[in-house]
């Protein structure tokens, strides 16, 4: 499903215009995205949590030279579905 | 990260942000974790832009031994969430890294790194020398330095030294792994590119070659032979009562001279035509004009590649004329589509009355001439 069909789907279910709903998930979205950089985690109630998380720096071999480097940490953002969610797509 | 944005200040954000009622944002908020949900089960993956991209995905069933019993059992298949950023998301966290990673390294492992590093120190220096590498950045490795080393102290003061010096490598190290296989990716889409680009030319060249070629033919003939081409370029226009002008082509050699004294035909000069003529006479009493086509523009030898429609746009100026060509020349053409080089035919001369391509007499020809094709 692309967000199109996902912003119909949340425009009916809120009551909400099609375009009052594309610009409150945009927002959002830009919200989200503004808070990780501060290094904030997001809580999206009954559905999980968006969380950055540090992989840590590693060692690497390049499989043609055998060159032995290490690859530096880096952040990545996971998303941690709640238990009720989890739950509940487990059986679909 | 300990710090949480909690589904209320969520909301106060967003209705600041947009501009709405704290109870718009709120539905909207509501809509939003039910219908993701639902869209979920509906749909198994449901993409947002500017976030990333929710998917159900299945995990296979596996076999697995039960601890303490030593039985084999099976863990059943299940799905489960997952998130895939989309890559500009997923590029600006990472390159958040600077500002949210180093205070978390400095912090949360106080005893791992410095051991850890003290190992690693070693084999650092080593690449380092490989790599033939100053250290760079040194000011933005300090802080992380100085951090973990008021945990050191209280042990062994020889410790920190160790780690003080190769602490710089990890910074511009992972700098150099990170930017080389991106500088071969672009390389790789820089040939990739060309090579397309290269294969589309050679096609456009190639399918304009086809297209072209029987113009480009005329150009170069017209190079070998400037003067015919003037002949046939004037002749068409002037349907003149004159005597036409009836040149064979007798051997390859003579071809040089003879356009030049066709040249000089139309300019008025009757007594070289004459005598051209009678030069000519023995090829002309073998393929001359017939009853139907009392007057030919010229015979001219079938070469290779030719073509009976060619030599019809060359003549009369479009290839629906072709006909003409193959019913003046019956008694040597069996197949249109396949005349042996060499033979020579007859280009009538046509009437305004010929020329009509609606008249039935055309249509007739047209139609007997595509028949023999076969």
């Amino acid at each position: 499903m692309l967000t199109k069909d996902f912003i119909g789907l949340v425009s009916n279910a809120s009551g909400l215009s099609k375009k009052d709903t594309e610009l409150l998930l945009t927002t959002m979205n830009a919200i989200i995205r503004e808070n990780l950089m501060d290094g904030k985690a997001i809580q999206l109630q009954g559905l999980g949590a968006f969380e950055i998380k540090e992989r840590k720096e590693r060692a690497i071999v390049h499989p043609r030279t055998g060159e032995r480097t290490i690859a530096p940490s880096k952040n990545q953002l996971v998303f941690r579905p709640v238990a009720t969610i989890k739950d509940e797509l487990k059986s679909i | 990260m300990a710090e949480k944005l909690s589904w209320t200040e969520l909301r106060r954000a967003l209705a600041k942000r947009a501009d709405v009622s704290e109870k718009t944002a709120g539905a909207f908020l509501n809509a939003v974790q039910a219908q993701l949900l639902e869209a979920l089960k509906s749909d198994k993956q449901v993409k947002i832009n500017g976030l990333g991209t929710f998917r159900v995905q299945a995990v296979a069933p596996r076999k697995s031994v039960n601890v303490t019993t030593g039985e084999e059992i099976i863990i059943e298949g299940y799905n489960k969430l997952a998130f895939t950023p989309e890559a500009g998301v997923r590029e600006l966290i990472e390159s958040s890294k600077v500002e949210s990673g180093e205070p978390k390294e400095a912090s949360a492992p106080e005893i791992d790194p410095i051991q850890k590093l003290g190992a690693q120190a070693e084999e650092i220096v080593d690449i380092l020398g490989d790599l033939g590498q100053s250290p760079k950045e040194e000011p933005e490795a300090e802080p992380v330095v100085e951090e973990p080393a008021p945990a050191v102290e209280p042990e062994p003061v020889v410790a920190p030294e160790p780690v003080f010096i190769p602490e710089p490598a990890p910074e511009p190290e992972p700098e150099i792994i990170v930017q080389k296989p991106k500088k071969e990716k672009k390389k790789g889409h820089f040939w990739r590119d060309t090579l397309i680009c290269v294969v589309i030319l050679l096609l456009l060249l190639a399918g304009g070659y086809f297209f072209l070629r029987q113009e480009l033919s005329d150009i170069i003939r017209s190079f070998i032979k400037p003067a015919e081409t003037e002949v046939v370029a004037e002749e068409p226009e002037a349907v003149v009562a004159e005597e036409p002008a009836i040149v064979e082509e007798e051997a390859p050699e003579t071809v040089a001279e003879e356009p030049a004294e066709k040249a000089l035909i139309p300019k008025g000069k009757i007594s070289q035509d004459q005598i051209l003529a009678e030069f000519l006479a023995v090829s002309e009493e073998e393929v001359g004009p017939t009853d139907a086509y009392p007057n030919l523009i010229k015979v001219e030898e079938m070469h290779e590649g030719s073509r009976l429609t060619w030599m019809a746009k060359r003549f009369y100026g479009a290839k629906v004329y072709w006909p003409y060509l193959y019913d003046a020349n019956r008694d040597v053409i069996t197949n249109p589509n396949n005349i042996d080089t060499g033979t020579p035919l007859r280009v009538p001369k046509l009437t305004k009355a010929q020329l009509d391509t609606t008249s039935a007499a055309f249509l007739q020809l047209k139609q007997e001439a595509e028949a023999a094709c076969r």
